[in-house]
């Protein structure tokens, strides 16, 4: 299917789920004469109609996932979603070497290099910003061990 | 007091030893960030903001830095362009249109001194020019009541879906999308929760910094997956400065080129990229009688550049004066500025005086040590094309990352950000600009209010939207903005089959 009228169709969705969920949004006491449901209604229906412009009209094709991309981006995009899932229970320096090694490797780097960074890249920026700049980060898992060393 | 002593204070808080250091960092930042391919103002300025947040640097200080980094991309940009072939950022597409060429002639030097020149002057021009007029116009806006405040955001987005891309609905839904993403959280009129899901982490509305970096910065490291591997640069040779000659033969296109570039970029909407490009094919229709522009021709380098350094400062005219960003990259720092409590508009040059004068000031500072940096070091920067994507993309990750965490701490919201990413990347890859997008959501509230105050004026009567002379104007010019490039592009489009239908 053409993506466009794909984009087109999400767009309704989301316009119909918006009118659902504002539907219902009523103030307590009115005293004004436009509530808080009619801007997220008239959005939403502009948006139904844009979506609906897009869904009859639609330009030119865009391959949104080609063949052998598709795995890598979206092992990349989850690469993303899991650093921010383990970032506060890891700590900074665990989850931002667990995560340097996918994603280095997917753009080109060795085992070894990715491997490196990591490490090197979460320590570096740990005492950079917990320590020199005052932008408190996760210990997580390590807690311990920088105890121990007076981190 | 006139805008001379005000500008004198400016400058008393612009040479403060902390705000010269942040401006000069920021300056180096931003031609680092505006020469990596791919990334551009927008992710220099989202990486940066949490951390001046994080960091508690009072506010003038933070958006002196931000501006630093932003004009630093529009410099940064040109280097790759010209030795790369590859545009630094949007904005600089332009400038490898000669700037590759000459670069293969073995004048790569050149290109680089006198575009860093040549953007020195535009930005140069343009922060003289806001220093200018952002006062009379702050005064002039200071009659704007809601109704006006409603058909200006309409006229700002109005600018944004004519001028980009040749899919205005693209721009449009773009818009919609930021607009709702703004109305989630608790309503201030009503006290009602919108969208909000029973979710804790909801109930004040979407951190700005998260849909920022998710939709610029993750998406772009997502984007980044499927360029092409790094082209190799072309070695300098010969000598680095220009001369005289040159010089003279830029001149005027050069100031003409900062002038066109600056008045567009106050457009709100309209910004660097298409400032550079409207002044790069005016120069070419104007002085190139010999037909050389494209084949590396001095005066096709300085012109882009010139212009999309003057739109970038431009572009605060209306955010200081109005309150309504005139680029993407200006909605990224009025969120910042209201991070602060401080609502950029009308009020602010009598509530904050030292804020937007410092900041002007700072930008004046700024292009001289940008100037500085960039005729000697350029050799540094070019250096840092070499870092390769597996250190450099994780490493923009964790930064971006740890922005994100710096303001409440939440895994939520580190997850939230990974989502809106990958939102962001399926966004961009089906041609739906970010600008809007991001406008619509920094603008979003202020729209709502505005709407609803104006029309609790009339208790109802959604007359008043264009009673008055000045919202009845923004109007028309708003129609005039979508409606004439769509005409232009189907009459130009008329006129070449019928000159195809002629030639048969």
């Amino acid at each position: 299917m053409n993506s466009d009228r794909l984009l087109g169709l999400a767009a309704i969705a989301m316009a119909a789920a918006m009118t659902v969920a504002a539907w219902g949004y009523a103030a307590p006491v009115e005293y004004e004469p436009v509530g808080p449901r009619a801007f997220p209604l008239l959005l939403a229906a502009l948006l139904a109609m844009a979506g609906a412009w897009l869904a009859i009209k639609p330009g030119r094709h865009v391959d949104l996932l080609r063949g052998a991309q598709s795995g890598v981006i979206a092992f990349c995009a989850a690469s993303i979603v899991v650093y921010g899932i383990v970032f506060q229970l890891l700590g900074f320096v665990v989850a931002t070497a667990l995560m340097a090694l996918p994603v280095g490797r997917i753009f080109g780097g060795t085992w070894k290099q990715c491997l490196l960074t990591g490490v090197g890249m979460g320590l570096v920026l740990y005492v950079l910003f917990d320590k020199l700049l005052d932008v408190v980060l996760p210990k997580g898992v390590l807690e311990p061990v920088f105890s121990l060393i007076g981190l | 007091m006139d805008s001379f002593s005000y500008l004198a204070t400016g400058f008393g808080v612009a040479l403060q030893p902390m705000n010269l250091l942040v401006a000069t960092f920021g300056a180096f930042i931003g031609t680092v960030v505006g020469l990596l391919p791919g990334l551009g103002p927008i992710n220099g300025v989202a990486i940066l903001l949490p951390l001046a947040f994080a960091l508690k640097m009072p506010p003038e200080t933070a958006l002196i830095l931000l501006a630093a980094v932003y004009i630093g991309c529009e410099y940064g940009g040109r280097i790759s362009s010209i030795l790369l072939n590859v545009p630094g950022d949007a904005a600089a597409i332009m400038t490898a249109m000669d700037g590759y060429p000459m670069a293969k002639k073995g004048l790569g030097g050149v290109a680089l001194s006198i575009s860093a020149w040549s953007s020195f002057v535009g930005s140069m021009i343009a922060t003289a020019g806001l220093a200018i007029c952002t006062p009379i116009l702050a005064k002039w806006a200071l009659a704007f009541g809601p109704a006006e405040y409603f058909a200006l955001m309409v006229f700002a987005f109005a600018c944004l879906t004519g001028l980009i891309g040749d899919q205005p609905v693209k721009a449009l839904l773009a818009t919609l999308v930021g607009l709702s993403l703004a109305t989630v959280g608790v309503d201030a009129n009503s006290g009602v929760y919108r969208f909000t899901f029973d979710s804790v982490h909801l109930t004040d509305g979407i951190q700005f910094i998260v849909v920022v970096i998710g939709l610029f910065s993750i998406s772009e490291l997502l984007l980044m997956l499927e360029e092409a591997a790094h082209a190799s640069a072309i070695p300098e040779t010969g000598r680095n400065m220009f001369n005289l000659k040159e010089l003279a033969r830029t001149w005027w296109g050069t100031v003409r080129s900062s002038v066109v570039g600056f008045v567009v970029g106050v457009l709100p909407g309209a910004g660097a990229t298409v400032a550079s490009a409207i002044t790069y094919s005016m120069e070419k229709r104007l002085t190139d009688k010999e037909g050389t522009f494209g084949t590396g021709d001095i005066r096709g380098v300085a012109a882009p550049e010139a212009a999309n350094n003057s739109a970038a400062s431009g572009s605060f005219v209306p955010m200081l004066t109005l309150g309504v960003p005139g680029s993407g990259t200006t909605a990224v720092m009025m969120g910042a500025l209201t991070l602060y409590n401080i609502t950029p508009g009308p009020a602010l040059f009598e509530q904050q005086p030292t804020l937007v004068w410092g900041l002007i000031a700072s930008m004046f500072i700024g292009n001289v040590i940008l100037l500085f940096m960039n005729i000697p070091m350029v050799g540094l920067f070019t250096r840092m094309l070499k870092v390769p994507n597996w250190a450099l993309v994780p490493g923009i990750l964790a930064v971006s990352t740890v922005g994100v965490y710096a303001v409440h701490a939440t895994t939520f919201d580190l997850v939230l950000m990974s989502i809106l990413g990958v939102v962001g990347y399926v966004l961009r890859k089906c041609e739906v600009p970010m600008a809007p997008l991001i406008l619509g959501f920094v603008l979003g509230e202020m729209m709502e209010q505005n709407l609803r105050r104006a029309l609790s004026i009339t208790n109802g009567d959604i007359g008043i939207l264009w009673e008055s002379p000045i919202s009845l104007g923004l109007w028309v010019c708003a129609a005039a903005m979508v409606t004439v490039p769509l005409l232009y592009k189907a009459l130009s489009r008329r006129w070449r089959q019928a000159r195809l239908q002629a030639a048969a």
